[in-house]
């Protein structure tokens, strides 16, 4: 570097500007995806959510209500003048410049479409300044605890919802079975050897379970009476998960606020499922998205106020959802035009539709659902057993060493194979050969984890990797069986870089589209899949066939909408992905 | 975990635990032996429905022939694979032109002149881009892109069109070329680095001179891998380049030379061995039709040609890794 | 036992063996037996044609120069060798009267009853009653587990420290205290030799001090083999010293007042006076 400072002569001037030159230029090329990418994103988002026609007033006013007591609130977590200075001036500068550039560009160049200095201001200023600030925000006591409660807010309803589609396609009453005859003694058993110190009564739990699960598949084709769905979902999921969370705290708090945590969500959710039964709602889902968001959230709560630290951060959802209520009663009282977005409730729980209006994507969604978690499941087991298997169970060299080699060469090219010939597989594999069905949900399941599964095998294969050496020679010298070592010492260590590679990898599962079109999922379906070979649509099958439609509410506004949901769902995943290294790395 | 002499002992350990260490390490090699069958699997599906259709249509025809129409509608099917070349070279080679600069400019930039902070943002970042699913990318070509560019440079550009499908493609690859090039560019020695400062020599200089011929067979891997990448990309050419199998119009310059203009090929609407892999999923996917064995023929070619554009950018990137 | 901390940083040519009285004196059985002992890396020679018997319920130091190839000899006796493809092992170790190279031994079932140390203190990141209780979970014990784990943790002095946080994961401990869960963890399941690989060689002398009078207390049920490039600390608290020297090759073994007062070999004296290695 001391050289690209001028030197005396004229020589160190010329070859310093080049070198200036190039170091911008690279900077730049490396943004200009990024920023490609970007601006794509702006246009669709303000499709999507019809923000052109936002008039200033209702954008100042959620601007008031919403974003600024969020901003204050992160300033407030961060804690550091230093901070808070830059932000406003962020803030403060951004809005006379991009007021003044936009103004001039419209003036003196092109006229920009759809777009006007308050979006541009919205998009190009705030979403940065409020993304860098929750950031910051975040490391704060107070904001870790306000988003670690959101988060446990949005998860829950998220995991409830999935698991409600689940029971569409999976019959909840051989769940009852099976649950009541071989999960429960199972997780009894262990739960019991783990308590009284008792190898043998652990060493029991899977043939117990097992013969558990057999016998519930033997006894749904006898049994003909079984409790109503709400009653089964409450049995088997909100009863445990409620106890989970009792236990959970009861460890450390007492009697009481075991009692409260488990207790009081799970009272609110059974009311709040009856009362869903009797207004028409899908009951079961109510109690399960009610139940996954009350008790996780409960036993933060316990925990924090356990802590005592950043309780502040507990009112984060009150100071949103006070915002929302605000802004929508100052727009009501003083009658701003509000836009209409394509993406709203009713564009997730409609299905497809001929009229741009009516359009929804709630089939796909299930669709998508469904796929991911079978591929999931699949993948998973697959990845971790090829993982294990090739950093665990085979030596470097001799012949089980070049097959060794000759495996890993294979896993590599298999990543770098097409996805369109993944669905030709399918197609030709799956669907044709073993028929399972064209275009049924398990054919596109199969075909999208052989896709996946390079990916998942790779990534495990890091995260086994990096489990120190030390840990193994330690579980071997004592005595441990391969089996014991890599159960015992291995997975639990390997397991965060194991999980985040596994949902990295469904990342690409869901938005993948080419091996769907291959193996002939159904471009619309109107209704919900109700089993593994019933003909279902995805996501991105769904976002493809709209693209299509010629007319403009289409192009512009539900494919937007679908498009916005398909990457709030990717960002979620991913961001949960991301969340779970990191703290993995920061545990260990 | 190499222990490969592990003899039995009856006398100290008991035939169930032995039949369970076996049950697992049976478990995982099946596991693992699912990967290989997934190769054999991919290989023998494409070939054995790939040889009916060659019985009926010949390699030489296939190989040679300019008119690509499996389902025409007044009769006379057409399987000839060279306007879909043209199609994929088209797409690939548009791509390339911007993958390529740009990613390489990328590495140079994370690997030379980035802050370990910027760096640490960027990388993560830049990874976003071959995350997004393609099917977006395809829609954001139809809708924004061609509209945009109609607007402004290309007025006479039909609404399906290779250049903005080619666009979204590159983009999409950068982060191939980045993430290899700057591997390799990270694995140059600092030592190299420090002699050409020694000499005087600027950062420019180095990072040019220096490091990006010593990272050389890296890079050139990486842009192996995009290219290979580009050729199998499949939504976004399906959304936004449309499906018209055609040849370029070949006109004569100055003097008889035939040319091609390029607007010609890059403003119209094209098809890929892709594209028309997945028209033909319009129709009957049951089997045992001409149209649907060709799918399998294309699938074959374009299996062929990633595997041993794969096979060549490893062998590259091997040397590199030798080197140092 | 009383001067042991004392002289930590003494190099001095004239170390004082400490005399183990209370056990020096009877003869003691066999524990571990080498006979014709070779190992080979791939074609380099790592053990040459060594034969000692070790006795049981005594510490055992093995010295030598770096690369002599004591590390070697004692992860032969475990049979931790045979993860390292490309060792290969010619001659006997009697384990028991038993060679434990025989076609029909399960080097599993072997490291059952040989307990082992390692350089760097690796505990699992388990809690602390998990680490402990790790060789009982995995042979199936089916007795009371947190009395055995409560009596390692003593066998191994730590009890006090931790007897209040027992479920907190054992990475918190400090580095000593590490090791010394190390031991417990490899006492748990009554092992019948412990196997030392440098145990002190990452610990800082107070925490290498209180290892070693540990040590010596273990002899006390346990047969000790030690390896150690520390001379002080194998004529503190060994028995018997086998002194390699490059080559794999065991110049001599005798009782460790002997070894460090009068040697019989000059190489050895050479070595343990500090003119070679």
């Amino acid at each position: 570097m001391a050289t690209d400072n001028a030197n005396a002569d004229g020589f160190g001037e010329v070859s310093r500007v080049r070198g200036i030159v190039f170091e911008y230029l690279s900077l730049g090329a490396s943004v200009f995806g990024l920023v490609a990418l970007g601006v794509l994103l702006v246009y669709v988002a303000i499709d999507a959510f019809d923000l052109a026609n936002a008039s200033p007033e209702w954008l100042l006013t959620y601007f008031l209500t919403l974003v600024v007591p969020f901003l204050a609130f992160c300033l407030y977590s961060a804690d550091d003048a230093a901070v808070t200075r830059r932000a406003l001036g962020a803030l403060g500068g951004g809005l006379v410049a991009v007021a003044a550039l936009f103004t001039a560009i419209e003036a003196l160049v092109v006229p920009i479409p759809r777009l006007n200095w308050q979006l541009a201001y919205l998009f190009v200023v705030a979403a940065p300044v409020t993304a860098y600030l929750a950031y910051v925000g975040s490391g704060g006591r107070v904001g870790a605890v306000g988003f670690g409660l959101l988060g446990r807010l949005v998860g829950g309803v998220a995991v409830g919802l999935a698991a409600g589609t689940l029971f569409l396609v999976f019959d909840p009453l051989l769940w009852f079975l099976a649950y009541t005859l071989g999960v429960l003694p199972a997780v009894g058993l262990y739960a019991l050897g783990r308590l009284r110190s008792s190898p043998r009564a652990q060493t029991a739990t899977v043939p117990v379970g097992l013969v558990g699960l057999v016998a519930a598949a033997f006894l749904r084709e006898v049994v003909a009476t079984y409790p109503s769905d709400l009653l089964i979902y409450l049995w088997t999921i909100a009863i445990p998960v409620a106890a989970a969370g009792a236990l959970l705290v009861g460890d450390r708090r007492g009697r009481t606020a075991a009692v409260a945590v488990g207790g009081a969500p799970l009272v609110v959710a059974t009311a709040g499922g009856f009362l869903a039964s009797s207004a028409g709602l899908p009951a079961p889902t109510v109690l399960l998205v009610l139940v996954l968001t009350g008790v996780p959230t409960a036993v933060y709560v316990s925990r924090v106020v356990d802590a005592g630290e950043g309780l502040a951060g507990l009112g984060l959802p009150f100071l949103l959802a006070g915002g929302v209520i605000a802004g929508a009663l100052v727009v009501q009282t003083f009658g701003f035009p509000t836009p209409e977005p394509w993406l709203d409730g009713s564009f997730l729980t409609a299905a497809p539709s001929r009229t741009p209006t009516d359009a929804g994507l709630y089939p796909a969604i299930v669709g998508s659902v469904i796929i991911i978690a079978l591929v999931a499941v699949l993948s998973f087991a697959l990845g971790v057993g090829t993982s294990v298997f090739l950093e665990e169970y085979t030596p470097g060299t001799g012949p089980l060493g070049t097959l060794t080699r000759i495996l890993q060469v294979n896993v590599a090219n298999l990543a770098a194979v097409p996805s369109v010939v993944y669905g030709l597989l399918g197609l030709g594999l799956f669907a044709n050969l073993l028929g399972l069905g064209i275009g049924t949900a398990v054919t596109a399941a199969l075909t999208l984890s052989l896709l996946i599964l390079p990916i998942t095998i790779i990534s495990a294969q890091e995260a086994i990797r990096s489990v120190p050496d030390d840990l193994r020679r330690g579980s071997d010298a004592m005595g441990a069986t391969r089996w014991q070592t890599t159960k015992n010492v291995v997975l639990p260590e390997a397991m965060p870089g194991i999980l985040t590679g596994t949902i990295l990898a469904l990342g690409r599962a869901i938005g993948e589209t080419a091996p769907l079109i291959m193996i002939g999922a159904a471009t619309t379906v109107f209704r919900a899949p109700d089993s593994l070979f019933s003909r279902f649509s995805a996501m991105p099958m769904q976002i493809y066939t709209w693209a299509g439609f010629p007319q403009a509410d289409f192009r512009y506004g539900v494919v937007a909408a679908g498009v916005i949901t398909l990457l709030i769902i990717l960002v979620g995943m991913n961001g949960t992905a991301i969340l779970l290294r990191n703290r993995a790395e920061r545990g260990s | 975990m190499t222990d490969s002499t592990e003899s039995p002992d009856l006398s100290r350990r008991g035939g169930l635990t032995r039949l369970k260490e076996g049950t697992y390490g049976g478990l995982f090699a099946a596991c693992a032996a699912i990967t290989l069958l997934t190769t054999v699997a991919i290989f023998v599906t494409l070939l054995s429905d790939a040889l009916v259709f060659f019985r009926s249509v010949p390699i030489a025809e296939f190989l040679t022939g300019i008119n690509w129409s499996p389902n025409p509608a007044g009769g006379g099917q057409a399987f000839g694979i060279i306007p879909l070349l043209i199609g994929t070279l088209t797409v690939t080679i548009t791509a390339a032109f911007i993958s390529i600069p740009i990613g390489t400019l990328t590495a140079i930039y994370l690997s030379e002149y980035a802050t370990p902070n910027a760096r640490s943002i960027l990388k993560p970042l830049l990874e976003i881009l071959a995350g997004i699913p393609t099917v977006v990318y395809g829609y954001f070509a139809l809708v924004y892109v061609t509209p945009a560019l109609k607007a402004t440079l290309f007025p006479e550009m039909s609404t399906f069109n290779a250049l903005a499908a080619s666009i979204m493609v590159g983009i999409m690859t950068i982060p191939m070329v980045s993430s290899i090039s700057e591997d390799a560019m990270s694995a140059v020695p600092d030592e190299l680095r420090q002699a050409g400062y020694g000499l005087g020599a600027t950062k420019f200089e180095v990072s040019t001179g220096i490091v990006v011929p010593a990272s050389i067979s890296g890079i050139a891997s990486s842009y192996i891998l995009a290219v290979s990448r580009a050729i199998g990309e499949t939504m976004i050419v399906v959304v936004a380049m449309g499906a018209q199998a055609r040849m370029p119009e070949i006109q004569e310059a100055l003097f008889g030379i035939p040319f091609v203009n390029p607007a010609d090929v890059l403003l119209q609407s094209g098809m890929t061995i892709t594209v028309a892999m997945v028209q033909i999923t319009g129709g009957d996917l049951t089997g045992g039709t001409l149209p649907y064995n060709s799918m399998f023929a294309l699938g074959l070619a374009l299996f062929a040609v990633t595997l041993v554009m794969n096979v060549i950018s490893d062998i590259i990137a091997q040397r590199y890794r030798e080197e140092y | 036992m009383s001067n042991t901390t004392s002289d930590d940083s003494l190099i001095t040519t004239e170390v004082q063996a400490d005399s183990n009285d209370d056990r020096a004196a009877p003869a003691a059985g066999t524990a571990v037996a080498a006979r014709d002992l070779d190992v080979f890396y791939g074609d380099e020679q790592a053990i040459d044609d060594v034969t000692m018997e070790i006795p049981e319920k005594r510490v055992t130091a093995l010295i030598g120069p770096s690369g002599c190839g004591k590390s070697t000899f004692l992860r032969c006796i475990n049979r931790m060798n045979d993860m390292i493809e490309i060792c290969r092992v010619e001659g006997d170790v009697e384990f028991g009267g038993k060679n434990v190279y025989d076609g029909d031994v399960d080097p599993v079932a072997l490291r059952r009853k040989i307990g082992m140390v390692f350089q760097k203190p690796n505990p699992f990141p388990k809690s602390i009653r998990d680490n402990v209780a790790y060789g009982l979970k995995i042979q199936g014990f089916d007795g009371d587990v947190d009395a055995r784990v409560e009596e390692s943790l003593k066998g191994a002095a730590l009890w006090d420290e931790v007897k209040d946080q027992l479920d907190s994961s054992g990475l918190e401990l400090s580095g000593g205290q590490q090791q010394r869960l190390c031991i417990a963890r490899a006492i748990a399941p009554d092992p019948e030799v412990i196997l030392m690989d440098e145990p002190t060689s990452a610990l800082d002398p107070v925490a290498a001090s209180k290892i070693e009078d540990l040590i010596d207390d273990l002899a006390e049920e346990y047969t000790v083999i030690i390896v150690t490039h520390n001379m002080q600390q194998a004529a503190r608290i060994s028995d018997r010293t086998a002194v390699f020297l490059t080559g794999g090759e065991l110049v001599e073994y005798d009782d460790t007042a002997k070894i460090f007062e009068d040697p019989e070999e000059q190489r050895v004296e050479d070595y343990i006076t500090g003119k070679f290695g």
